[in-house]
């Protein structure tokens, strides 16, 4: 008993002098060591005195705004002589400012683009935010373009992207809540959605998620994705990344959830399912009538880009009674050089036909784009005239190569491309049962996912007919009048389609 | 043991879906050939047989519904034991969870003999057998959604194979049904028990009621995806008997298949290649839920964890598939299940309607004197 008591005692002492430590010292020298001593007497802390005041600013030169520094702070209290630092505080001209008398909230705002004021003999300091803003201006969106509709993309400061949003959707309902994540970067990732229309339970969920991180860093939105989906060990991702502000907008007010990271140009969405990969930002802005055809278009490439080799293969290994007469010819003429077994031949030419994209991907743009046709002319030709491949294997690859490039997502696109090689080789070993096999799985597989607890294959299954509208097939928007039962929204009507139909 | 199952919320299922599930489950490897065993017994008459099998099937579903709904949420496993007691309960259960397996062994074992007379005679049984199993494996333990899912999208993505059918139709010939009512009452009605094989399945309602969300419904789904079948079913027959001769007829063991032969688009001829290769899409989810039924039952039995028993029921089956090797062995192992299923699937539901009705008045009776 008698030892435990000494323990507390002995803690709260501890907890006493610490306490004592973390106090700021009044005198400036002090103040200087302790401030230089806490930030590893980085090269980049600037002391300045201002003349005749008694009053010192301590700041990261690399970090604040100098320019503000001098017209807000510095000329503002010059050649005047204070009592106490309320009366700093009245004299600056800054918006967010506070003072503490804490020495870890000192170095914690230094670090954070503050600028500390520190009057000597006084037992608090000011905190003065000028913090820069290093970073480019808002650009095209590149990886996402669309020909109809806005062109601006998300860049890497949050504050920017969280003011787009804001004007797109002008609605006091738009919650935005801060989480910091990574014990290091203590990086700000921001958790919007609109209050009233998403599912609140869905919001607590991703919530949760988010705050259980414990890493120590986070640099970019992809890594936050893999961190909180459902489950990172499918090849489909089931969170979506886009740089578009108009298409994250167009989410909140479907009732999803988006996830900003400061410093990615990327905010993630949430719940997505499989379909709305294949869906563009686009579909929305030209009539129904194309929308439905290009959508309807990029499902068949998905199954054109993903099985026509393999079916090429495990019919030219297996079953031959398949292909009719009349296409049985020309394809065993332009077969008949080649050394290679089907399988070998389309592993060879999907190999080749990656190794280009990616090629294509990595050098700056005006090669690449030069590298990428003279490459696949030039070899794809000689591979044929060395009887490396048939002229029709070629023809089907790059169909299905083309196919790939018409998903909307980049990452989807590589995914279907992946999903290539495994039945190419299950059609070259068992023929259409292997691809069947293949598609089995995959279904299997994708019927067994989830995004944020809603079905990954959501709205096929299960079945929500009245979100068929909006499907692989898009409806007039008079027909889409209510949210997608995906997100499970508390305010089901987008607006009463009688009304919208009304013409004067 | 609790009599009354009630699963968790997420893991209801609307009721329509009840309609994906039971037609899923009646079409499965038993449509690629029936008509021939139909055919033999009742001739150019096997078209009335199918009918008169369709309706025999509307009543017995009635009659289980009605079962079923005298518990409320319960499934067969409750109401054995609700009847019959512990003990014996107990064995009726591992009597229902035996015939469960069996029959997924059934469905495996004639879709690996047909892709090994039509695709790959020289692949290994044990191959097909584990490559299907594996993909079960990977469907059952996802859960009932999963199951239910596959089966739905089997639905959807194979009615393409519908259209193949005015293929034949133009080279039927409708002499062959006549004349009409040539056989015999008996004979008709030989067929009619002869489809016994090839309509089972619906009795799947049994373990899956307690999943369907309202209740009410269940009746109204049911009733229509019978018909459905039944419909699907006599198409088949009807084409069967007009396009072939009965001398051909009476030879070829896989008649549905046989039709998708003659086939012939611009860029693709054999269509019976593909359809035997989709025909994986149509069976794997009936695995999957004759699969799931009995590892249901155990552990509503013995309160036994679900996870392990998916394995060792599978690796049970993968090896009785083993010992399934030839035409001969699999048709009299046919034969012999579709005469026991049609005792348990078409005989079995009216004497549990009737214990259910005598147990529910003793009870009422018992009630009233107190």
């Amino acid at each position: 008993m008698f030892f435990k008591k000494t323990l507390s005692t002995n803690k709260q002492e501890k907890e006493k002098s610490k306490d004592a430590d973390n106090i700021i010292p009044t005198n400036r020298e002090r103040m200087s060591l302790e401030f230089r001593r806490r930030l590893q007497n980085s090269a980049d802390i600037v002391e300045t005195e201002v003349p005749g005041t008694g009053i010192t600013l301590f700041y990261f030169h690399t970090l604040i705004d100098m320019n503000l520094l001098h017209k807000d702070i510095i000329e503002q209290i010059k050649n005047q002589s204070f009592h106490s630092i309320e009366n700093i505080m009245g004299q600056l001209s800054v918006g967010i400012m506070d003072k503490t008398n804490q020495m870890d909230k000192v170095i914690q705002s230094a670090i954070g683009g503050h600028v500390i004021i520190h009057l000597e003999g006084a037992d608090k300091v000011i905190y003065a935010r000028i913090a820069s803003n290093t970073g480019r201006a808002l650009s095209n969106a590149i990886n996402e373009s669309q020909v109809i509709g806005p062109q601006i993309a998300f860049n890497e400061s949050l504050s920017t992207n969280l003011s787009l949003i804001r004007k797109y959707i002008a609605d006091p309902n738009l919650s935005i809540e801060d989480i910091r994540v990574g014990k290091r970067t203590t990086t700000a990732v921001s958790l919007i959605h609109i209050h009233g229309i998403a599912n609140q339970q869905m919001v607590d969920i991703l919530r949760d998620r988010i705050k259980k991180i414990n890493m120590d860093g986070l640099i970019d939105s992809s890594v936050l994705v893999q961190l909180i989906e459902d489950n990172s060990l499918s090849i489909f991702p089931q969170m979506v990344l886009t740089e578009r502000p108009d298409r994250i907008c167009s989410w909140l007010l479907m009732g999803k959830l988006v996830v900003m990271v400061d410093g990615s140009p990327q905010a993630i969405a949430c719940p997505q399912s499989f379909l709305e990969y294949f869906q563009s930002m686009e579909d929305k802005n030209v009539n129904w009538q194309v929308a439905t055809f290009l959508r309807l278009l990029r499902i068949f490439a998905l199954f054109l880009s993903v099985y026509f080799t393999a079916i090429y293969v495990a019919s030219l290994t297996f079953h031959y009674e398949v292909i009719p007469q009349t296409l049985l010819i020309p394809l065993s003429e332009s077969r008949a050089r080649v050394p290679f077994p089907p399988i070998m031949e389309a592993l060879i030419m999907e190999f080749f036909i990656e190794l280009l994209r990616e090629a294509a991907a990595r050098l700056p743009t005006k090669v690449g784009q030069s590298m990428g046709i003279v490459g696949g002319i030039v070899i794809g030709t000689a591979a044929v005239d060395a009887g490396f491949t048939s002229n029709i294997l070629i023809i089907i690859v790059a169909l299905g190569a083309l196919a790939s490039f018409t998903t909307p997502n980049y990452s989807m696109g590589n995914i279907v491309r992946v999903l290539r090689f495994p039945i190419i080789v299950l059609a070259g070993f068992w023929g259409f049962y292997g691809i069947m096999f293949g598609f089995c799985f995959i279904l299997i597989h994708l019927l067994r996912q989830s995004s944020l607890g809603t079905p990954f294959l959501t709205p096929f299954y299960p079945p929500r007919l009245a979100d068929w509208k909006n499907s692989i097939i898009r409806l007039p928007l008079t027909f889409t009048a209510k949210r997608p039962n995906q997100t499970r929204p508390e305010d089901v009507d987008k607006y009463n389609p009688s009304v919208a139909k009304e013409k004067e | 043991m609790d009599i009354q199952y009630q699963p968790k919320p997420q893991l209801l299922l609307s009721t329509f879906l009840v309609f994906f599930i039971i037609h899923d489950i009646q079409v499965g490897v038993g449509i690629q050939g029936f008509q021939r065993i139909i055919f033999l017994e009742a001739k150019q008459d096997a078209w009335i047989s199918v009918i008169l099998s369709g309706i025999l099937t509307h009543m017995i579903v009635f009659i289980m519904i009605k079962t079923l709904q005298y518990y409320g949420s319960s499934d067969i496993y409750g109401i054995h034991h609700d009847i019959y007691g512990k003990w014996i309960g107990r064995m009726m259960n591992c009597l229902y969870i035996f015939y469960c397996l069996v029959t997924s062994l059934v469905i495996l074992k004639n879709y690996i003999e047909v892709i090994q007379t039509w695709m790959f005679p020289q692949v290994p049984t044990w191959f097909l057998s584990i490559s299907l199993l594996l993909l079960v494996v990977y469907g059952v333990t996802g859960g009932i959604r999963v199951i239910v899912g596959v089966s739905f999208f089997n639905i959807v993505l194979s009615m393409w194979m519908l259209g193949l059918i005015g293929y034949p139709i133009r080279y039927s010939d409708y002499t062959h049904f006549l004349p009409i009512l040539e056989s015999n009452i008996p004979a008709i009605l030989k067929g009619t028990f002869k489809m016994t094989f090839t309509v089972i399945g619906f009795e799947i309602l049994y373990v899956i009621y307690p999943h369907l969300k309202e209740k009410n419904k269940v009746q109204k789904f049911a009733h229509l995806a019978i018909a459905i079948t039944t419909i699907l079913y006599l198409l088949l027959m009807l084409l069967a008997i007009a396009y072939f001769s009965s001398g051909q007829l009476e030879k070829s063991i896989w008649v549905t298949l046989s039709l998708f032969k003659i086939v012939k688009l611009p860029f693709i001829e054999r269509m019976e290649y593909i359809a035997i290769a989709f025909w994986m899409l149509i069976i794997i989810p009936n695995i999957m839920l004759y699969l799931w039924a009995a590892v249901r039952g155990m552990n509503r039995t013995f309160n036994i964890n679900e996870s392990n028993f998916i394995w060792i029921f599978s690796l049970i089956l993968f090896i009785s598939s083993l010992f399934l090797n030839t035409r001969m062995k699999i048709n009299t192992f046919n034969d012999k299940f579709a005469l026991a299923a049609f005792y348990l699937v078409y005989c079995y539901p009216i004497i549990l309607f009737v214990f259910v009705l005598i147990k529910k008045k003793i009870k009422g009776f018992k009630e009233k004197q107190i």
